[in-house]
């Protein structure tokens, strides 16, 4: 018999501490893999999130994030200048702003109000139903949340009052037709968001700030890349800041969400401690309990390396069974850490804080078998050093 | 008194001057320590405030002193770059040429009441006079909504994976450091200890080994607490506090400890105890 089968009967000889070791090492090794999972999750998923919207680059003012810095003036006229660059597919302006849909409840519903203006086709949302807004219409989209809570669905007509500048406003509400009903990348799960051209916002806002933006994305031409169109984009205009999606997944990361990449590494590194003290422990004093059968088996003839190898593969039977069971408790778990990281105010509902990855579970399957090794180190050596017929006369007259 | 109005200079340019001798007639402003650090600015220094990209509208202010800024959460990360300035200065620096002066308007006013208790009376009855005006207490704000509750949560469901990891390992262990004794219960039990007697013994060992491990356990914590601390307080390069161990918290951990500890050595010793004594006694 080889030393894995060998090693497999031992276990199975006790199959109450070995289950239990197993259960022990699948609930680490799934706290594990979700550490590994959360490490880089968010900015795998906020990446994947720039990506989808199809623009490559985003032109603000200054280097706050779009929304929270200054406006662009001329916004429309830049945008136009931008999308001739030969590096250029499209590119659109978008502003920001706040409004109350007078309908669905009494003092109607708060929403994000969005403008926009641009040279491509695409709207940096999709549409699910209806049609999208046409320049110079009253027309706007709404999401399936502000659809839900004003009862509104494509062809209602409503009011609604804009709030443009950050101040309390007394603003006339403006009529609007809801156009379609729209999906919008960077809404929150309970998100409510409305958008129109940025010339029918500029009115709904007073019709003072005509031709303002917060930021204007554009999407790079294949051939020419990312790279190239953010240095075009920069070389015409210096005065104005241009991040491409890289850059701002590059940004994110440095931002406050690193704290989670910190505590994954924290606990990674607790869970990974506690795995090999647990499984040191289980193993040194199931050996401790085995000296004198151990010490027989070398009398027969096993050699020092069979015994050895013996303890080596119980600890790779145990951490191995439990590793693989911590793959599918793991990414159940993983689904409920998720679902609370979630609830955090602002969070797209397209982002994921634990996201899967080739690697994720490259590093899980090293890590194991790195604990495997280093939990079996101390009950190999006191294998390896066993004087047989001491042991046994102790066993014996023990 | 200070008014905490704070000058993002996101949308303003900092122009700074040192001068040897400042002028004690200029307005006084507080500097934030990172922005002291960044842009090497002293107390006594004099620097030049404009609210607007294109530096118009500048004006001449003291570095009165360098303020260490309140820890906050929700900007970790960030480099905190900010100016205090007393409200009038600010809003004669922010005003629109045209506009009058007293037609400015704040975001924020901080009430701090007789009673903290009449809060909540406070806030209804401002709403109830002020249409368009909300008022929140302060307490317990944070804690309420937002992200920390969640993180809260987050960690909680993390600390019952690791509580049920734990048990099962310390079942496991339980249940070998028992059998280990198998042959000394087996005798005990020949010679005419009752069962209960024997469980009784388990179970005041299984007391104090979990009594050692908890006390052990906070010992732990608290040293990892300072380090943790001073890890995340270097990293971010703020005085906020990551983890404490409060005594409800120590509590609370001891409160589950000693009877996990307890319950993992029963079972398992009541496991073995229901054996023959002669079939525990036998090698």
């Amino acid at each position: 018999m080889n030393a894995m089968g060998f090693a497999w009967r031992s276990l199975v000889r006790q199959p109450a501490r070995a289950s239990l070791g197993v259960l022990g090492v699948a609930a680490v090794g799934a706290l594990l893999f979700d550490m590994l999972l959360l490490s880089q999750g968010l900015v795998i998923s906020m990446r994947d999130l720039l990506e989808r919207t199809g623009f490559d680059l985003r032109v603000t003012a200054t280097d706050a994030l779009p929304g929270q810095g200054p406006l662009i003036p001329n916004a429309v006229e830049r945008t136009q200048a931008i999308s001739q660059l030969p590096s250029v597919r499209s590119a659109v302006a978008l502003r920001f702003a706040n409004a109350v849909v007078l309908a669905g409840a009494p003092r109607g519903v708060y929403t994000t109000f969005q403008g926009v203006a641009g040279t491509g086709a695409a709207h940096p949302w999709t549409i699910l139903r209806g049609r999208d807004v046409t320049a110079g219409r009253p027309e706007i989209v709404i999401n399936e949340n502000t659809a839900t809570r004003t009862r509104l669905d494509a062809g209602s007509r409503v009011m609604l009052r804009a709030s443009c500048n950050g101040q309390e406003q007394a603003l006339p509400p403006v009529r609007f037709t809801v156009s379609g009903i729209a999906q919008f990348p960077f809404d929150s799960p309970n998100g409510t968001t409305v958008a129109t051209s940025l010339q029918m916002l500029a009115t709904a806002c007073g019709g003072n700030e005509t031709n303002e933006a917060d930021v204007i994305m554009v999407a790079s031409q294949e051939r020419a890349g990312p790279a190239a169109a953010v240095s075009d984009v920069a070389k015409l205009l210096p005065d104005l800041h241009v991040l491409s999606n890289a850059e701002a997944v590059n940004r994110f990361e440095r931002g406050g969400f690193t704290y989670f990449r910190q505590i994954s590494t924290v606990l990674t590194a607790v869970t990974l401690s506690f795995a090999v003290l647990l499984i040191t422990v289980l193993l040194t004093v199931s050996i401790n309990q085995r000296l004198g059968e151990i010490a027989a088996l070398r009398a027969l003839g096993f050699s020092r390396w069979r015994v050895v190898a013996d303890v080596f593969c119980e600890s790779v039977l145990i951490v191995g069974g439990g590793g693989l069971l911590s793959l599918p408790v793991g990414a159940l778990l993983a689904i409920g850490l998720d679902h609370i990281l979630k609830r955090i105010p602002g969070i797209p509902a397209d982002v994921h804080f634990f996201v899967f990855q080739p690697s994720a579970l490259q590093v899980h399957l090293l890590l194991l078998s790195a604990t495997a090794i280093v939990a079996a180190l101390y009950p190999i050596r006191i294998v390896a050093r066993l004087p047989i017929a001491a042991t046994l006369r102790d066993e014996v007259v023990g | 008194m200070w008014v905490r109005c704070i000058l993002a200079l996101t949308g303003a340019a900092l122009i700074a001057s040192a001068t040897v001798h400042a002028d004690d007639t200029l307005p006084p402003v507080l500097i934030s320590r990172q922005l002291s650090e960044g842009e090497h600015l002293s107390v006594g220094d004099v620097i030049r405030l404009s609210a607007s990209d294109n530096g118009s509208n500048v004006r001449q202010f003291r570095i009165a002193g360098i303020y260490e800024p309140t820890p906050d959460p929700a900007r970790l990360g960030a480099v905190i770059r900010e100016v205090q300035l007393h409200l009038p200065d600010l809003l004669g620096l922010t005003r629109e040429p045209s506009a009058p002066s007293g037609s400015e308007y704040v975001q924020t006013i901080n009430v701090a009441l007789v009673d903290p208790n009449d809060a909540d009376a406070f806030s209804r009855d401002v709403r109830a006079r002020m249409p368009g005006i909300d008022a929140q207490p302060a307490s317990g704000a944070a804690e309420s909504t937002g992200p920390f509750i969640v993180l809260r949560r987050f960690h909680l469901a993390i600390a019952i994976v690791t509580i049920v990891a734990s048990t099962v390992f310390l079942l496991a262990l339980s249940i070998m450091l028992v059998d280990e004794r198998r042959a000394a219960v087996g005798v005990l039990r020949l010679i005419g200890l009752p069962i209960r007697r024997i469980l009784l013994q388990l179970f005041l060992e299984g007391l104090l080994i979990a009594v050692v491990g908890s006390v052990f356990g906070l010992a732990l914590s608290l040293l990892s607490e300072g380090i943790i601390n001073r890890f995340f307080q270097w990293r971010y390069d703020t005085t906020l506090v990551f983890v404490r161990v409060t005594p409800q918290v120590a509590a609370v951990c001891v409160a589950i400890a000693i009877p996990l500890g307890v319950s993992a050595t029963v079972v398992a010793s009541w496991a073995l105890l229901r054996r023959n004594g002669l079939r525990l006694a036998r090698r």
